[in-house]
């Protein structure tokens, strides 16, 4: 290993970093609020719009990313819809995350035994009342840890867009191998650079796992 | 605005060729999803052991596989191992490898899981009852720690199948770098075939793995 | 119970690490096969594009087709063994040869001076140097047309994207894994212009209406050639002589005209094709 193509290949792999941080994140935070969306809609039982949010988290969660960023980035312009690449990035996330938070809400939701609405509301709170201070508190606890790993996950999944030519930290060292062929030095920087990134969130995951954990009756 | 790139799939092999690719996607999936479920419940077994130094392990190998994209494994397994050890693998095996060091790991989590969420108290009402450690593993703990683990690992199989598609990437030809080619030879005559080609192609994702994770939530339901 | 589970995982691990130290060194320097292990085999892997039209790529039958491909095919009956074809991308040329993953490389391989550092080139078979393409409403006519916020498309590991960054590191680029990405990008206006081996822009401004070679030629004029692993003298120098042998019947001029031709017309075919391994003209910096 040469100590010095490693240093100065540092500030391109921090570039790269920072990029798939940003794109990250962007692709998290529209998760969320899609996932929250959806889970709306499916609490409230909006008639049309509950089987949209069956069929988009039916068809996102049953096909891989990297066919879904092909299609995004290079199928929609053919039909006249066009999008930047880091749009289509930070969207292909949102899309494929909302679907998989969606999920996580829903068994979230499942895990509260229905006698505890019941209760609240016979105690003469009100629905919104209910909702805020029995249902979704606990809601967040048992879906926290899954949140997490779906963060993890679609931090995880931003190495597939070289294909749509976002310099992300695997494809930085993909090009950097083609260019230079210093295989040995651009592999280890990429897993360190991945653990830089992912490790805090990975173990944060894991803490917030155990202490829901001690929560629970009779483990 | 000229065809969608839909007749293209029918010219020639086309279509069949793309569904071959699909079935070098799905083969990788089905051979590593094997490996992985018997490695995995393995895994999952040393994983409730008592002893802190093979947990310790465990716990570093399946936050390793968390961390780590399958495409960086993918790239370290097909080309770092060359570099580094000399050893020349296929592809396929590479790809193997990965979704199988992935698979026992995500494998060993979710036994882990079904076997911890067995109540201790069953554990020890059979105890008490008179059975032997073993009589309660193979009658009690057994059978309900099967039933929750089999919609899970349907699910696994769907999540590989998904994952392959990464292995374009370490050069196997699969379904998408076939589509690619078909779009490629045709260039000239339909310049839109991407569209109708990569339609095609998230469409045979979809129905493969779309009634997998529906019978692993039927089931998941029936046992639950 | 609890003692001997670990005293066995340490003595795995230890196995494990002996048994990696033991053979790595061995196999280590192995990473080509000689001449005569390729005949012997049978089979000779070769690396080729699979989406690069007209010159590595794939038809509706699913049979490799091209300029490089009708060499490859030559070069497999003269071995008197099997080809067996491997699909590679731009920026995997070198590691398929450096971890022996092929035998050979024909995939439009540009001979630099970088890259003949990490693989042996063989004789050259064809002439190539840089171009730019770009549509023709809005035609790139000098590298000083690119505007500071234009994107220009390469492919991630050509001589295009060294060249630019090297040369030009104040343009943008807008790297791709593969050729088949690039040109759709290119096609549905991800970028200003698209940067590639000047024959290869050539052929997308013939094949495609609507686009234009503003930049027919930049940078060095370089050649193509056949690559092996670095070290593989045997394989190298059968090549060699095959190619040389190959220009007495004018090969690569039948080549030319059998998969070349229909896109390029007659006109660039002494311009393109290099007989016999002999440059003719002004020689390359790359020697």
């Amino acid at each position: 290993m040469d100590m010095n193509v490693i240093l100065s290949y540092i500030p391109l792999y921090r570039d790269a970093l920072l990029l798939t941080l940003r794109i990250g994140w962007q692709g998290v935070f529209w998760a969320l609020v899609i996932g929250l969306g959806c889970t709306l809609i499916r609490q409230l039982h909006i008639p049309v719009l509950q089987g949209v949010v069956t069929v988009y988290v039916e068809l996102l969660r049953n096909t891989p990313l990297l066919v879904q960023l092909f299609f995004l980035y290079f199928a929609l312009p053919k039909i006249g819809v066009r999008i930047s690449a880091e749009v289509c990035g930070s969207l292909g996330l949102g899309l494929l995350g909302g679907a998989y938070m969606a999920e996580t809400f829903r068994s979230g939701l499942d895990n509260i035994a229905p006698v505890q609405e019941e209760s609240a509301l016979s105690l003469g709170m009100s629905r919104f009342q209910t909702f805020r201070y029995v249902i979704f508190p606990q809601a967040a606890a048992s879906s926290m840890p899954g949140i997490v790993a779906n963060v993890v996950f679609l931090l995880k999944e931003t190495s597939v867009f070289s294909v749509i030519s976002l310099m992300d930290l695997m494809f930085t060292a993909k090009d950097l191998i083609g260019m230079y062929a210093k295989t040995i030095e651009c592999l280890t920087l990429l897993v360190v650079f991945y653990l830089i990134m992912l490790l805090p969130v990975s173990l944060l995951g894991t803490v917030l796992e155990r202490r829901l954990r001690y929560a629970e009756f009779g483990n | 605005m000229q065809s969608l790139g839909i007749d293209v799939l029918f010219k020639g092999s086309n279509f069949l060729r793309l569904l071959g690719g699909l079935w070098t996607a799905v083969r990788i999936s089905l051979i590593s999803v094997a490996i992985s479920i018997v490695l995995g419940i393995l895994a999952g077994m040393l994983m409730t052991s008592r002893s802190t130094f093979v947990k310790a392990l465990l716990r570093v190998y399946l936050e390793i596989v968390r961390i780590m994209p399958q495409m960086v494994l993918l790239f370290i397994v097909y080309f770092g191992t060359t570099r580094v050890f000399g050893w020349n693998l296929e592809a396929e095996t590479a790809a193997i490898i990965v979704f199988t060091f992935w698979g026992t790991a995500e494998m060993g989590d979710l036994v882990r899981g079904a076997l911890i969420s067995i109540p201790r108290i069953q554990y020890e009402s059979a105890a008490a009852l008179g059975m032997s450690e073993t009589a309660a593993f193979r009658y009690v703990i057994l059978p309900q720690t099967v039933r929750r683990l089999i919609p899970l690992s349907i699910n696994l199989i769907t999540r590989m199948i998904k994952t392959t598609s990464l292995v374009m990437m370490i050069g196997i030809v699969e379904v998408l770098k076939v589509g690619q080619q078909i779009i490629e030879a045709n260039r000239k005559t339909s310049p839109n075939a991407a569209f109708g080609v990569f339609a095609v192609v998230f469409l045979m994702y979809f129905l493969i793995c779309w009634p997998v994770s529906r019978l692993a939530a039927w089931l998941e339901k029936r046992w639950a | 119970m609890k003692k001997i589970r670990k005293n066995t995982v340490i003595a795995v691990l230890t196995a494990l690490g002996l048994g990696t130290a033991l053979v790595s060194p061995v196999f280590a320097d192995e990473n080509f096969r000689t001449l005569d292990e390729i005949k012997e085999s049978g089979t000779v892997n070769i690396g080729v594009f699979s989406d690069k039209s007209p010159f590595g790529y794939v038809d509706e039958n699913g049979e490799y087709q091209g300029y490089d491909v009708y060499l490859a095919e030559r070069l497999g009956e003269d071995l008197g063994v099997e080809i067996n074809y491997v699909s590679t991308e731009a920026a995997n040329r070198i590691e398929y040869l450096q971890t022996g993953k092929v035998d050979i490389i024909l995939a439009n391989f540009t001979v630099t001076p970088e890259r003949a550092e990490e693989v042996d080139f063989a004789l050259p078979y064809m002439n190539v140097a840089l171009g730019v393409v770009s549509p023709e409403d809005a035609v790139i006519e000098s590298l000083d047309d690119i505007g500071e916020d234009d994107q220009v498309i390469v492919i991630s590991g050509t001589t295009a994207e060294t060249y630019l960054v090297k040369n030009n590191p104040e343009i943008k680029l807008q790297k791709y894994d593969a050729y088949a990405e690039a040109k759709t990008a290119f096609e549905n206006g991800n970028g200003v212009a698209w940067a590639n081996d000047n024959t290869e822009v050539i052929a997308f401004s013939i094949e495609n209406e609507g686009y234009v070679v503003g930049i027919p030629s930049l940078g060095s004029a370089d050649t193509i050639a056949p690559a092996v692993t670095k070290g593989n003298e045997t394989l190298l120098n059968w090549l060699n002589d095959e190619i040389v042998s190959l220009g007495e019947e004018n090969f690569f001029h039948a080549d030319y005209e059998a998969t070349l031709l229909d896109t390029y017309g007659a006109d660039y075919e002494d311009t393109l094709v290099i007989e016999g391994g002999a440059v003719s003209g002004s020689e390359t910096e790359a020697e």
